[in-house]
């Protein structure tokens, strides 16, 4: 700024009086200095009507599939290369997810009382096992149709079935059912990835990502610039670079309502559902976030509408309380409204009185349904805009 | 005669020039469909049925959109549109059942040139009553149409919200509103259209707030059902009713209060349903919004409604109620402080509460300034705060209360016309209070003289 205004007043001087400044030999750097000075102004106005987005949540809660949802829905999504690039990732995470399960049962078989439905037919072992060592490597060989064979014998396996649906002990990822029955498609010698692979595929985010990307309304107007940051969600030393996040415009903090009965990956003692709790109280006390809003996205609605049938809710120290009251979609309306009631009452109880006025909303989701998410994501846009709105004293 | 030309300038349809009256009334003014007026198969109308539809059309005329009626029609005995006119022998025209009461009275002269009558026969003038008739029919005519146009117009939108999105239906929503407003009759035609399951059908967990706000403009103004109100009950609905609260316009917070109200109205309303946190961090801060004192009010309606429910006074207490409504207590308009003290005083019968009001030490001062200041509602809920206050805690509050005045006030509510439990009350009061004092200091403390007491 200094360099800038000294700029300026030289020449004035040299408009005015058209007399030659004394130091002529350093006028071109005074110059480039200066138009660097402006660049930097322009970037710094430029930035600050740059909404950021901060995606947090505990490992696994969804938020690299919103993260991939936005490139689809808001950018150009992924070109060939990148979903060529899935591949590997999806045929690890097929190895992976059948490991687990034949593991699994073996483990169940060993430690369950009715120990028998674990145990997997004689035939299939011999499968299994080769599975469960091939899972084990580091680098996962590409599937071909006859591993794909091998693995769909193995998981139409009864034992391999009652794993599955008492997954919760295990970490039997989510979207196993998925992996299971596409086994055909992936083992196909030309297979590339859809969006729909590429969305349920995983992969451990470490580090931070980030994308910058204009929602365009139906107006066509390109409307405001969000950027969005995803962070890993394990147990890492958060409270380190969290900082860094300071004054962005809104949290988005996704938690799994399903995972209510699920322990961690990193801690098979503790239960997910209070991770997230703590995480999310965590969260609410760091000053940095006083003037943010808080989104909070209520994530993997379809599997948690399922699962309150079988599961009751009571599982969870934390809904303890919770009483059922009826059967069918009346059940699960309910059970959801009091998830919801639980962390509406856990963030009023952890935002100091002057943080108020920010910006709460609960959003209920299905992160692997582009249009729920689409949707979503219009009305935390016009719930942003209209904040602006208040903010600058227009509404 | 002034009528005759003001018969020329009526306006036809099609523009035509009366030729007749006949001509007048079967084709133009009283032409079939509208107005529902039976007409005869050759467009003329029975006496009776006339006489009683005329009656109709003139008061209906009157109310909706009264205009001049021309001084002719008129009876100058009544000074009211002609029913049924007669004409004297003097020339001299009135309304029949007036100038037969007229002569009942025992006067045979015409009531305008007080002529005596020579002949007391009164002859109906058809002619003058086919005008009467032609002249209201033609505005009530007009005035069925401009409503119906209405109606039709509001039918047509309610259509038009089943298949239009986006932008085009929040201006749809705009418009129905401005209609619904201006016209009650209306908001039967919205309901009869299925209007009302529509919009409810358009309250969801993904309405956009522009869409939302609209709606509930609407069905703020119209008359709900059971039915109606029990499936907007659903805790969706309520969800996106409650983030329209926190972040709407003033109009559409109030809106929000209005709506819920009327829903908690409703038989079938459950407390857990306005058991949000959400919702009522967001009433208090529509509360505490001094630069809309409409919008305060409301809030504290609905606050008030909320708080006859017992089960959800600890959650109100929980977020920060008490202290926030006691500090509001001295800058607040009459009518507001009564909603505001009968909440207090709810909120004291819960233990949360009662603590929470000794806690705030405004509580005292702020209460004993309102007795017998604005009402004697208010006087008894403030009495009724006091003395659980004190009654808690006597050693510390009772002392409080009389530095600040309470015994003075507690002698004027006794000495009042205020009904004889609430002088109980001040009594006991007064007793509790005066015990840790001795008589002089006490008796100091009321600030009468000896002779009084």
């Amino acid at each position: 700024m200094i360099s800038m205004l000294y700029f300026v007043v030289e020449s004035m001087g040299s408009f005015c009086s058209r007399q030659q400044p004394l130091n002529e030999v350093d006028s071109d750097e005074n110059k480039q200095a200066a138009e660097i000075d402006k660049r930097i102004d322009r970037e710094t106005k430029a930035e600050q009507h740059i909404h950021k987005l901060l995606l947090l949540g505990a490992g696994e809660s969804g938020k690299s599939t919103i993260f991939k949802q936005i490139r689809l829905l808001f950018q150009t999504g992924f070109d060939e290369a990148e979903l060529r690039s899935y591949t590997s990732v999806i045929h690890a995470n097929v190895y992976q997810t059948i490991k687990i399960l034949y593991d699994g049962a073996k483990e169940l078989a060993e430690n369950e009382p009715n120990s028998l439905k674990y145990v997997v037919r004689t035939d299939n072992k011999e499968i299994g096992e080769n599975l469960s060592e091939i899972g084990s490597r580091m680098e996962s060989p590409c599937l071909t149709k006859e591993i794909a064979k091998e693995i769909a014998t193995l998981w139409n396996d009864t034992a391999i079935q009652e794993t599955y649906s008492h997954g919760n002990i295990l970490q039997v990822p989510d979207c196993a059912q998925y992996f299971m029955e596409n086994l055909e498609r992936f083992s196909e010698v030309n297979y590339i990835p859809t969006k729909e692979d590429v969305l349920h595929a995983r992969v451990r985010t470490t580090g931070v990502v980030e994308i910058q990307f204009s929602p365009v309304g139906e107006s066509r107007k390109s409307g405001e610039v969000y950027r969005l940051y995803d962070v890993g969600g394990q147990r890492n030393e958060r409270r380190k670079w969290i900082h860094l996040f300071e004054g962005v415009t809104s949290v988005i903090f996704c938690a799994a309502i399903s995972e209510y009965d699920q322990m961690l990956f990193e801690d098979d003692t503790k239960n997910r559902m209070m991770e997230t709790k703590e995480l999310f109280e965590w969260v609410l006390k760091q000053s940095c976030f006083e003037k943010s809003s808080f989104m909070l996205f209520l994530n993997k609605f379809d599997i948690f509408e399922k699962k309150v049938h079988r599961v009751p809710l009571n599982v969870c120290e934390w809904f303890k309380d919770y009483q059922p009251m009826g059967s069918g979609k009346q059940e699960v309306e309910h059970a959801y409204e009091f998830v919801k009631k639980k962390f509406e009452e856990l963030y009023f109880q952890n935002s100091k009185p002057d943080c108020v006025d920010r910006a709460f909303k609960i959003y209920r989701t299905t992160a692997l349904d582009q249009k729920l998410v689409k949707k979503t994501f219009k009305l935390v846009d016009e719930t942003l805009r209209r904040r602006n709105l208040i903010e600058a004293g227009l509404l | 005669m002034p009528q005759y030309q003001q018969q020329a300038s009526w306006r036809l349809e099609g523009g035509g020039q009366i030729i007749d009256l006949e001509t007048a009334i079967k084709d133009g003014i009283l032409g079939g469909g509208g107005g529902g007026l039976p007409a005869g198969k050759d467009g003329t109308l029975g006496a009776t049925a006339e006489k009683l539809d005329l009656k109709k059309m003139i008061e209906e005329l009157d109310s909706a959109a009264p205009e001049d009626v021309p001084s002719v029609f008129i009876c100058p005995i009544s000074l009211e549109p002609m029913v049924d006119p007669v004409t004297l022998c003097t020339g001299q025209t009135y309304e029949r059942a007036n100038i037969l009461k007229w002569f009942s009275l025992g006067h045979l002269t015409c009531p305008t040139t007080m002529q005596e009558l020579w002949d007391d026969a009164v002859t109906p003038n058809r002619t003058l009553h086919q005008l009467i008739n032609a002249w209201f029919s033609q505005r009530y005519l007009l005035l069925k149409k401009r409503s119906e146009d209405v109606q039709g117009r509001a039918a047509e939108l309610v259509q038009s919200l089943k298949k239009v999105k986006g932008q085009a239906r929040v201006q749809a929503l705009k418009d129905l509103q401005k209609i619904v407003v201006a016209h009650t009759s209306v908001k039967k035609t919205v309901a009869d259209s299925g209007g009302v399951s529509l919009l409810s059908s358009l309250l969801g967990p993904f309405t956009s707030h522009a869409v939302g706000s609209e709606v509930i403009a609407i069905l703020v103004n119209l008359c709900l059902d059971s039915d109606a109100k029990t499936s907007l009950m659903q805790p969706a609905r309520i969800s996106l009713v409650v983030d329209m609260l926190n972040e709407g316009t003033i109009d559409t917070k109030i809106n929000c209060t209005r709506f819920i109200e009327m829903l908690m109205e409703e038989k079938s309303f459950r407390w857990e349903v306005v058991s949000s946190l959400s919702l009522l961090v967001a009433l208090l801060r529509l509360v505490k919004d001094k630069r809309h004192p409409n919008g305060m009010a409301a809030g504290l309606s609905l606050l008030k409604a909320i708080c006859s429910h017992e089960q959800v006074r600890s959650l109100i207490v929980s977020v920060g109620a008490v202290p926030q409504l006691v500090e509001l207590l001295p800058n607040l308009s009459p009518e507001c402080s009564e909603p505001a003290l009968h909440i207090l005083d709810d909120l004291s019968t819960a233990p949360e509460g009662l603590s929470a009001l000794k806690d705030c030490p405004q509580t005292i001062p702020n209460a004993v300034r309102l007795l017998m200041r604005v009402s004697e509602a208010c006087t008894q809920y403030a009495l009724s705060i006091l003395w659980a206050v004190c009654k808690l805690a006597p050693d510390e509050c009772a002392s409080l209360a009389v530095e600040a005045g309470l015994a003075a006030k507690l002698l004027l509510v006794i000495q009042s016309g205020c009904s004889p439990e609430l002088k109980q009350r001040a009594a006991e009061l007064l007793k509790l209070c005066s015990l840790n004092y001795t008589t002089t200091l006490f008796i100091s403390k009321c600030k009468l003289t000896r002779t009084i007491q």
